[in-house]
């Protein structure tokens, strides 16, 4: 801190001496505002449109599956359309999971916050894989002949994006279950009187 | 000024949460200090309107990134700093700061007291002042910031800013002395 006495008030004065003109700001902050305002709609905007496009997708391959012939291709235009809302259904999940993670991360020391780090971006690389390898033998499985197989692969297809999905909920209640213990071991180090001072003012 | 910290990293927390009106809070609370900051390094208006637009959309852009939210002033006006040395970098006028010499064995004891009534003397004098210089001491007087902080802010060595506020200081404090001696 630099040595000044009376620091708010000297700031205060010395930020008086060349003052943004009240106009002007007042013009900067509503251009400010609409621009931020814009980019968040349009960021909602594009969500909507990926999810849109996304289900419209998984009901189109849904929708192939009535109208084939193929008994093989309409095993596997179901397991396609499962397919992608499931995996959309994960990547939802681990948005839930990322942002409880960020909350319980601040209390975490360096090389805590190191190792969670790299937990993530291992499950992240696996999920990633899962759902290339995944959509690969989806793919092979059209040229199938057999239903059999085809089924059997629909199945084992569908397992994986199960595991994340069983996954993720339950290391975001994990999660939870941390914040809260947190939450009760703070509560648990405040001093009586500090606690009885907050009261009072509450009162 | 601890309860001031706490409030400001609460309003960080609920903007990386993409609150709107935090983050109207935190414009009104830093615009002031920002654009007189931005002003002793930019001339012209229009451009410091500009820089300052920039610069808030940075910071909404990418406020999720900041990890300690305590840091954000450190923060704000490294971006704010980034985006008027990008102008000036642009019309060829940030040559002189990084031509000058460095001198990094100053000792920084030089201490200065001003009383608040003393902001328009040390307002006129921060016009006198080399562009580096200037944009040093503004930050020292404007946040307080550490060394290393304003080192941070520069981008430049801590040794650097030693000697660029040691000689800031002692130009000050002349003209300081000499108008309480008057």
């Amino acid at each position: 801190m630099s040595e000044t006495e009376n620091k708010p008030e000297f700031i205060k004065n010395l930020i008086a001496q060349d003052p943004p003109p009240a106009d002007k700001q007042q013009q900067h902050k509503e251009v400010l505002l609409k621009k931020i305002e814009h980019r968040m709609c349009m960021q909602k905007a594009v969500i909507i449109a990926i999810y849109t496009a996304l289900f419209l997708v998984a009901f189109g391959a849904f929708m192939l599956r009535e109208y084939t012939d193929n008994v093989v291709h309409s095993i596997c235009w179901g397991t396609v359309s499962l397919h992608i809302l499931l995996w959309s259904l994960v990547y939802i999940l681990r948005g839930i999971c990322m942002q409880m993670e960020e909350l319980i991360e601040k209390k975490f020391d360096n090389d805590e916050k190191r190792r969670h780090k790299n937990q993530n971006l291992f499950l992240t690389i696996v999920a990633i894989m899962a759902f290339v390898l995944s959509s690969f033998l989806l793919y092979r499985s059209f040229f199938l002949t057999n239903a059999l197989k085809a089924v059997q692969t629909a199945v084992s297809i569908l397992w994986a994006t199960i595991f994340f999905l069983i996954f993720y909920p339950f290391r975001t209640a994990s999660l939870i279950g941390m914040l809260w213990f947190e939450y009760k071991k703070m509560e648990l180090k405040i001093p009586k009187s500090e606690e009885q001072d907050l009261k009072s003012q509450t009162e | 000024m601890e309860q001031d910290n706490i409030s400001n990293a609460i309003l960080v927390l609920k903007c990386q949460k993409r609150d709107e009106t935090a983050f109207r809070e935190i414009v009104n609370r830093w615009e002031p200090r920002l654009y007189y900051y931005i002003r002793r390094i930019v001339e012209n208006e229009n451009d410091v309107w500009d820089i300052l637009q920039e610069t808030w959309l940075a910071v909404f852009q990418n406020i999720r990134k900041l990890e300690d939210p305590l840091k954000f002033p450190t923060w704000l006006y490294r971006i704010g700093h980034n985006k008027a040395v990008n102008l000036l970098r642009k019309e060829n006028k940030y040559a002189q700061i990084t031509t000058e010499q460095i001198a990094n064995h100053y000792e920084n004891n030089t201490t200065i007291s001003v009383v608040k009534e003393q902001a328009e003397l040390v307002h006129k004098l921060l016009g006198k002042l080399k562009l580096a210089h200037r944009e040093i001491i503004t930050l020292y007087f404007l946040e307080g910031f550490s060394i290393n902080e304003m080192a941070q802010i520069i981008g430049v060595s801590e040794g650097t800013v030693k000697s660029r506020l040691y000689y800031a200081k002692h130009k000050l404090h002349e003209v300081l002395k000499g108008a309480n001696d008057v």
